[in-house]
């Protein structure tokens, strides 16, 4: 009789903790309520003040917003942006990666990159961007400083997760003299996971939002950060919060996204502590 | 294969001297308890036979040599890997695939694990975990084996399950065994000799072969009490 591999699911039982209780329906339905009173608040504070050049209110923004998306410019800085995260994004992922994993496995390479990794966390980002405007085209300036912000996040998250593999599996490992390149994908890499999970996740983040900040200040073609830095030149302040409320839903959009990955690993991690 | 031996083996952490002056005799494919209070240095004993430590003095003699399989006090499972998974891993030294292969589902079926081959370890008891760590290290072909208080996270059934499982793996392939265990009748029912250690620094307290056939053995064996007796008065005797 012909035997086939029926692999065991691990079970589901962080579920409640996850949820904190609440359904997915019910999780929305909170969040839509925090949205409005958030709106309800912005338009008192607008009509309060009066001026739509201090404070445009909700419907002045959405107006904005929509007249903006029948634009194939937004768009072209939409794409433009999102092209330049990914890039920053996946470079220092891997960057970081393989550093943070080097750095956990040798010593004298941890000691040697680790002056590197504190200059780099220390140094300003507007510091940085003003610095590689000298050196690099308008559209690369934000993938470069959004590259070297988030990689030391990865690195030292993925340095930590390294280190903290666990020394008894490595020791059993070690007794039944089990080949390294076997080690490495067995052991250390599925070790790592959750930490490479949330150092994905931070790195997401960071480099959304530096890569705004660098359009804004070098100003490539097609970038929402050159859309937002127009719109305040024309004192268009709908037009800014508009384009503000882009780049922040992109971001959004793309953790959740990334999220869901990072959340599968880090539940079967859990499960599987 | 031959008998392995230990000269004068001595082990300091810092001022703590842990082993002193350990001299023994671990005859060719039988198995060697060593009893000894807690923290008297046992597992420093195994770890420096696997060579997972090196000692300040002495000489290992063959153990250097050496091939080790070894069941640890907590199972050590990989716990994103299935059992079987798991086998194969401690297996992947091995050149032949097809041996290992062979060895990983022999192990299994021999210990009744074979149903729960792609179980991951979360979805096991504590007994069955135990019992996975057991086959490992029989599975892996070792020239010794360790056992490190393999048995002794467990409840009384599941432990007199493990020593049963254990005494058929080894009749199987018989190969020299040290098992390190604080308890008294585990050693008894399965030992062939027992290395009787002093409380820190460990010392030879005595070295006592058993001659009972391990067949006419059983957990309440009157042929043991004798032994038994023996060993409480070395144990009574030496604190």
């Amino acid at each position: 009789m012909k035997c086939t591999k029926r692999r065991h699911r691990p079970p589901e039982k962080l579920s409640a903790d996850v949820n904190m209780g609440h359904g997915f329906a019910e999780r929305v339905a909170y969040g839509l309520l925090g949205v409005l009173v958030a709106c309800a608040v912005w338009q008192l504070a607008s009509t309060k003040i009066g001026v739509s050049l201090v404070l445009p209110g909700p419907s002045e923004v959405a107006h904005a917003f929509f007249t903006l998306m029948w634009k194939s410019t937004f768009w072209k800085a939409v794409c433009g942006t999102f092209e330049r995260v990914l890039m920053a994004f996946v470079i220092s992922l891997v960057l970081g990666f393989c550093t943070g994993m080097i750095a956990g496995l040798n010593t004298p390479f941890r000691d040697m990159i680790a002056p590197f990794i504190t200059i780099i966390r220390a140094t300003p980002v507007m510091a940085l961007i003003l610095i590689l405007m000298f050196w690099f085209p308008a559209g690369q300036v934000p993938v470069v400083s959004a590259m070297l912000m988030a990689y030391p996040v990865v690195h030292t998250s993925l340095y930590q997760g390294t280190i903290g593999t666990d020394k008894n599996l490595l020791e059993m490992a070690r007794i039944f003299k089990v080949p390294k390149h076997t080690v490495f994908f067995r052991l250390r890499l599925p070790a790592v996971r959750g930490h490479l999970a949330s150092a994905a996740k931070n790195c997401l983040g960071l480099c959304w939002k530096v890569i705004v900040a660098g359009e804004v200040l070098s100003q490539p073609r097609f970038a929402l950060g050159t859309g937002l830095q127009s719109a305040r030149l024309s004192l268009d302040t709908a037009g800014v919060f508009a384009w503000a409320i882009t780049s922040i839903a992109l971001c959004g959009i793309s953790e959740f996204l990334l999220g869901l990955v990072a959340k599968k690993l880090q539940e079967e991690e859990a499960i599987n502590a | 294969m031959h008998d392995f031996t230990l000269h004068n083996i001595s082990k300091s952490f810092g001022n703590l001297e842990v082993l002193h002056s350990i001299s023994a005799l671990f005859p060719e494919a039988s198995v060697t308890a060593v009893l000894g209070p807690s923290g008297a240095g046992k597992t420093t004993l195994l770890n420096l036979v696997s060579g997972l430590l090196l000692p300040d003095s002495g000489s290992m003699g063959d153990f250097e040599n050496a091939t080790f399989s070894y069941a640890f006090q907590d199972p050590r499972l990989l716990p994103w890997l299935d059992v079987e998974e798991n086998l194969r891993f401690a297996l992947s030294s091995l050149h032949d695939k097809a041996q290992a292969e062979t060895r990983a589902h022999e192990f299994l079926k021999e210990a009744g694990l074979e149903e729960f081959r792609h179980s991951f370890p979360a979805q096991l008891s504590g007994g069955m975990r135990q019992r996975a760590s057991l086959v490992r290290a029989f599975a892996f072909p070792s020239d010794v084996l360790l056992l490190d208080e393999a048995l002794s996270a467990v409840d009384i059934k599941v432990r007199i399950e493990l020593l049963d499982l254990f005494a058929r793996l080894w009749e199987e392939e018989r190969r020299t065994t040290i098992f390190v265990s604080h308890d008294l009748h585990d050693a008894l029912y399965i030992a062939d000799q027992i290395i009787l250690l002093s409380a820190r620094p460990a010392t030879v307290i005595d070295s006592i072969t058993i001659e009972i056939p391990r067949e006419l053995r059983s957990y309440d064996a009157g042929q043991l009490k004798d032994v038994e007796r023996r060993l409480y008065r070395e144990i009574l005797a030496s604190s």
